[in-house]
């Protein structure tokens, strides 16, 4: 027990201490804190400036096929298109193509019909909605003009076509809208600590063994508690770098609350309930360890650093391969679809796929607990299997051994 | 106190590595481990520091099985190497905190054993800033900081310069004089017979020899004489095939039996002009090549 407190408090400060470890650490909380003051800083600036000066809208031309209906077409365009300064325009098709391409205006609607048109712009954005919004326009004029036909006076009409809803949405499980974005975030710092620390831990295992640091280790100290030490002490690392990254983004938020208001994203993403923080500490600290213990051994058995890579490839596919399945279930909306149910029990991808049903989806409790328990089970009993793998493969020298002969040294140590 | 290993077997898969591997090893002397590459000196010294446990066999100390919780024990390996991006004190200190040492007290130690070697001066440097010689010597305080009963040093001289030599070997008397049971592993037969009053030559992980070295010698059978003469011509002439030159002049006569000695003596020094003459007794390097020549198989 004193030697893994002696190996654990030597490889945290290895980390502590480590230039790279605190630079991002920093970036990060800097990066955060400049994002989490900037509406602050904004408003600060245009208090000062006295009026906001409004900004200039792209103009749009639209030439109805029928002029002595223009009227009613540029209002109904005028309405859908909020963000655009609409034009009504009498100029022929070159002259409209010459003012987009001049830049005067930014796209033109030709009328062809009451139900058809040719849309110009200058560059088709990727996220063009334009022409969408143009069929809302032409269907709300259309509608309006049989409705007048059918005997009803334009003001009736106008009442019937912009009759307001009122709707209130009271989800009884999870509102995914609301979990979405802080599972994303959670799920991607999980999938980044992991792999940046499984890879610490593996290189630092094969530093120890190339620089030959480990024929004294060896005979200094246990395995167990070299391994043992080594991956916990990555794991409080990789935490307390998370937490001063959540934490400062946490306290800079509240310290800016009132800036951002009426922004749902940000909102939700600091709704973060409680008990899904603890699945989050719980999940991470159990999903880290797993693979922590994983590279820890693989970087025994590797002879040299740059082998490193090609040996902690197959983990990482599997570790990738698990993020996948998680990221497209939740961007499917369907997280609780039979891959998931499935991954929610494997210990390689539970910590991921349990976590996310839990906070996107209503999981019963009995399930949770069976993810838990043989997550745990694996932790442990990979913990020691990867103790008695580091064992042998710190011993071995030369190529790198196969999976198979490493296995029969472990079985028969 | 004395170190015992007894019958120790060990096999790695098929490959049977050690086989009924004994020797004893006393507090207050230096005890020689000597074999060829991949004869199993390594694999018998993990097994004496538990890294591995042996498939049977015993290590003793006093009669009884090692408690390695007390007894402590120092290891300079072959293979040498610490932390090379870390800074000294702070390797050397971790390390005498993993044999037992306390904090105040580990630090106390290393910088004992830095000023003993001259490494004062480097106390907050990195170690691949140093030399090879002196990363070498900072090795070696990994081996001896947390005063250890049982020290193993394995090829201790190589790579060094005579003075840092001399000063090794002054600090290897020191550790013998203090009662310490010394180790050594080396193919520099000189610092063996220098050091060592007991030697185990290993061949093909069984020993070939074990036992007292001035025994050893004597045990050998007394039937040559080297002489040492101005004239050795004459001397030449007269045995003819009996007669063979060694390396500093002097000449080596091989007598039919060891009885024939005192005889040859006396006819030498009544009919020649001679210097010196003497019974001849074999280098620990003859030895170990009479013993340790045998194919070895690889690790």
């Amino acid at each position: 027990m004193a030697q893994f407190g002696t190996i654990f408090k030597f490889e945290l400060k290895y980390y502590l201490k480590n230039k790279i470890f605190v630079g991002i650490t920093l970036f990060f909380v800097l990066l955060i804190a400049v994002v989490m003051f900037l509406p602050r800083v904004m408003a600060l600036v245009s208090r000062d400036d006295g009026s906001e000066v409004p900004a200039e809208r792209e103009v749009m031309l639209v030439k109805v096929h029928q002029p002595e209906q223009a009227e009613m077409f540029i209002e109904s365009f005028a309405g859908v298109f909020a963000g655009y300064d609409v034009r009504s325009t009498g100029q022929d098709l070159d002259e409209i193509k010459e003012e987009i391409a001049a830049g005067n205006a930014k796209c033109a609607f030709i009328l062809t019909g009451a139900t058809s048109y040719i849309y110009y712009v200058d560059n088709l954005s990727l996220y063009d909605m334009n022409t969408e919004m143009a069929d809302e326009a032409l269907r709300n004029v259309y509608r309006m003009s049989a409705m007048i036909e059918g005997g009803m006076t334009a003001e009736q009409a106008s009442a019937a076509m912009n009759v307001e809803i009122t709707g209130q949405v009271e989800s009884l499980g999870k509102d995914q809208i609301q979990t979405f974005f802080y599972t994303y975030i959670m799920i991607f710092a999980l999938y980044m600590v992991i792999l940046l620390y499984g890879q610490m831990v593996s290189a630092n295992v094969a530093a120890e063994k190339s620089s030959r640091a480990m024929e004294v280790l060896i005979t200094s100290a246990k395995p167990t508690s070299m391994m043992f030490g080594k991956v916990l002490a990555s794991c409080l690392a990789g935490l307390i770098q998370l937490v001063a990254i959540f934490g400062s983004a946490l306290i800079f938020y509240n310290l800016n609350h009132a800036y951002w208001e009426g922004i749902g994203i940000i909102a939700a993403i600091f709704n973060i309930p409680l008990e899904l923080l603890f699945y989050m500490l719980l999940f991470f600290v159990l999903g880290f360890l797993i693979y922590a213990f994983l590279f820890g051994a693989i970087g025994s058995t590797a002879t040299k650093l740059e082998d490193i890579n090609t040996s902690t490839m197959p983990l990482m596919f599997l570790f990738i391969a698990a993020f996948i399945v998680v990221m497209a279930s939740m961007s499917s909306g369907t997280v609780d679809n039979i891959v998931m149910i499935i991954c929610s029990y494997i210990p390689f991808t539970s910590p991921m796929a349990m976590f996310t049903r839990i906070a996107m989806s209503t999981v019963l409790w009995y399930e949770v607990v069976i993810s838990i328990a043989i997550l745990i089970g694996s932790v442990i009993g990979i913990g020691i299997m990867s103790a008695k793998i580091y064992r042998v493969g710190v011993l071995l020298y030369g190529t790198t051994p196969k999976i198979s002969s490493v296995i029969k040294a472990v079985i028969r140590a | 106190m004395v170190l015992e290993v007894r019958n120790i077997e060990k096999s790695f898969g098929e490959k049977q590595v050690l086989s009924g591997v004994s020797f004893q090893a006393e507090g207050g002397k230096a005890f020689g481990l000597l074999g060829r590459n991949g004869a199993g000196k390594t694999t018998s010294i993990r097994i004496l520091m538990d890294v591995f446990p042996a498939n049977s066999g015993q290590v003793l100390i006093d009669g009884q099985t090692i408690d390695y919780k007390r007894i402590r024990i120092g290891y300079l390996p072959e293979e040498r190497g610490l932390y090379p991006k870390k800074i000294i004190i702070d390797q050397l200190t971790y390390f005498a905190a993993l044999k037992g040492m306390r904090g105040k007290e580990a630090v106390k130690a290393v910088d004992y054993w830095l000023e003993r070697l001259g490494m004062a001066e480097y106390r907050n440097k990195r170690l691949d800033t140093l030399s090879k010689g002196n990363q070498q010597k900072i090795q070696l305080i990994t081996a001896l900081a947390h005063d250890p009963e049982i020290v193993i040093l394995d090829e201790p001289f190589s790579g060094l310069d005579p003075v840092n030599a001399m000063l090794l070997k002054d600090i290897v008397k020191e550790q013998i004089s203090k009662g310490k049971i010394v180790l050594f592993s080396s193919h520099q037969m000189n610092y063996i017979e220098e050091f060592c009053d007991s030697i185990a030559i290993l061949n093909a992980g069984k020993i070939a020899l074990c036992g007292n070295l001035r025994d050893i010698k004597r045990n050998y059978v007394r039937d040559r004489l080297v002489v040492r003469t101005e004239h050795p011509e004459q001397i030449e002439d007269d045995l003819g095939g009996a007669c063979s030159r060694l390396g500093d002049g002097s000449l080596m006569i091989q007598l039919t039996s060891a009885g024939e000695k005192r005889e040859m003596m006396k006819r030498l020094v009544e009919h020649y002009d001679i210097d010196e003459v003497k019974v001849f007794e074999p280098s620990l390097n003859d030895i170990f090549v009479k013993h340790a020549s045998n194919a070895v198989k690889e690790d």
